[in-house]
């Protein structure tokens, strides 16, 4: 699944630091694990949306996954607010799983 | 895609989750110490002190224990949904905590008084404060799918099984019931057995399983039929003891029993032939081999039924008990509490200290070798065990019986270490050092 965003450059950027960002369960990152939706950026007021899932709603690890992603956004764009939006529609998928994620988890 | 925006959902306190489980350490310890020390009650009638005391140290100091803990946990998950209240799970632990005990102890000793007496009230507040949290929290919650369903009625049996075991210990003492307590044995039991433990395995199993696995599969309309074929075991059991029906009538439960189990058991197998995840690890390999592990209480029950003399039968029904509760349910315990707890303290260890150094995963939060181990000596002790009831052999029983304990020291150290762990960070490395490495 691709990350839509208004900015491809920062977004790059953005999706970098999510790379480091696992699962804690799976120990995939997610990025490919598709959880980040959207990544917006408001070069004015400088502030990132980040549009993001969980594997499910009531996931136990979702404190931690979100802390984390917030956490690796801010040390990528230090003087940008960030702001982490949860979504649920769509849910997650399976196919939102990229080809490398598959890979990863020992798929092909 | 339209970004309704949603909170995050909070999950339960691990405060409120860790002492189930080393509680629950703790009684399984206690189960294969009585066990080892009893292994001269084979051979006997199941109704004696130590069976009694081991019978039930296994099913509320372990495997229930354990299951309240968990699920705690889970519930929110399992219904989409917060749990209802802190308090109840505390005031569950309270008295299940002090109560088990108290009765554990009165079977020993045989004491069919005050002990047991107050033992039994105590479980059954705690089971009314677990039921209380269990409908709270499902009925608030708008979405109740099939494994809530499997957790709800697994509860309510739970409670049917707890309020009867209480009228048995009374009917000991003052004559409440139309016949003696140890006639309603069985009935208790398999209230037990089948409606709080095979419920509620199968209802948070056929939900954790493919989801550890990664798996794509799903089959509501299965898991629908093995919910009804389970309750219909159960009542019609209920029914043919209560009426006084042949024996001969009872393979219409165990039939219904074993088509529900084969079909989970089918249900598993598919989720792990199309699971997206191809390296299985430990703790869900024993989880899966305890699936198998069902099969053989119904291998039991139909060799004593079918072709055995009824002198075999007080042996047979201890093979019976043996396997369900230190085989089926200790081995799915063994294997989820090392799915379950290393992620409750990584979250309380962890969650605010993400990204700002490297942090162990948390299978790393036990000692991995110590789990193989306990795992090792917990299938020969099982076996031995098992071989020991069918040999008679005092020697074997007592082999078996000190290779579960020794299984059950592991167990808890691996608890112990795992609940007190510590944060453990180091430098992270520069974000530009690493980008997509983790995907080769």
């Amino acid at each position: 699944m691709n990350t839509k965003s208004n900015n491809i450059e920062k977004c790059d950027q953005a999706l970098q630091a999510l790379y480091e960002v696992d699962d804690p369960e799976i120990g995939l990152n997610i990025v490919d694990l598709g959880l980040v939706y959207e990544i917006y950026f408001d070069e004015v007021d400088k502030k990132v949306v980040c549009i993001m899932t969980l594997t499910t709603q009531f996931c136990p690890m979702g404190d931690a996954i979100t802390t984390d992603t917030r956490n690796a956004l801010s040390k990528t764009f230090p003087d940008w607010e960030i702001t982490l939006n949860l979504t649920f529609e769509p849910a997650w998928n399976f196919s939102m799983i990229s080809p490398e994620g598959l890979v990863f988890l020992g798929q092909g | 895609m339209s970004p309704m925006i949603s909170g995050l959902q909070k999950t339960t306190d691990y405060r409120v989750v860790l002492p189930f489980y080393v509680y629950a350490a703790l009684g399984f310890l206690a189960g294969t110490i009585l066990l080892l020390y009893s292994t001269d009650m084979v051979g006997a009638h199941y109704f004696n002190p130590q069976a009694l005391a081991i019978t039930h140290t296994m099913a509320l100091a372990w495997g229930t224990m354990i299951i309240f803990g968990a699920s705690h946990q889970l519930l929110p998950v399992l219904i989409e949904g917060k749990l209802d209240s802190d308090l109840m799970a505390y005031l569950t632990f309270g008295f299940a905590a002090v109560g088990i005990p108290l009765l554990v102890y009165a079977f020993f000793v045989f004491d069919m008084g005050w002990t047991m007496q107050v033992g039994g009230a105590m479980i059954n507040i705690a089971v009314i404060c677990y039921l209380a949290n269990v409908l709270g929290s499902s009925f608030k919650s708008n979405r109740r799918n099939i494994h809530a369903w499997f957790v709800i009625t697994s509860t309510l049996w739970l409670f049917a099984t707890t309020f009867f075991g209480f009228l048995l210990v009374l009917n000991f003492r003052t004559p409440i019931l139309p016949s003696n307590s140890v006639d309603y044995l069985s009935i208790h039991a398999h209230l037990g057995i089948v409606g709080w433990f095979l419920l509620m395995v199968i209802g948070v199993g056929s939900r954790l399983i493919p989801m550890f696995l990664i798996s794509k599969y799903s089959n509501n309309r299965m898991l629908w039929w093995i919910f009804i074929l389970i309750n219909t075991s159960l009542i019609s059991f209920s029914l043919l003891f209560l009426c006084d029906l042949p024996d001969t009538l009872l393979y219409i439960p165990i039939t219904l029993g074993l088509i529900a189990i084969s079909l989970f058991g089918r249900y598993c197998y598919k989720a792990y032939r199309i699971r997206i995840r191809k390296s299985v690890d430990e703790q869900v390999r024993t989880s899966l081999i305890s699936v198998g592990q069902m099969l053989l209480p119904f291998i039991a029950l139909i060799t004593a039924l079918a072709f055995l003399p009824q002198s075999h039968f007080p042996r047979m029904a201890l093979l019976y008990g043996f396997c369900i509760f230190f085989g089926w349910i200790t081995a799915i315990i063994l294997g989820m509490t090392f799915k379950t707890m290393p992620f409750i303290i990584w979250n309380k260890v962890y969650h605010n200290k993400a990204h700002q150094g490297k942090t162990p995963a948390p299978k790393e939060l036990f000692n991995n070798l110590a789990y193989k181990f306990m795992l090792y000596l917990y299938l020969t002790g099982f076996v031995l065990f098992v071989l020991g009831i069918i040999l008679l052999h005092q020697l074997i029983l007592k082999a078996g019986a000190i290779a579960l304990l020794l299984a059950a020291i592991l167990y808890v150290y691996n608890v112990l270490i795992t609940a007190g762990h510590r944060p453990k960070t180091s430098q992270i490395t520069s974000i530009g050092d690493k980008t997509k490495s983790n995907n080769t």
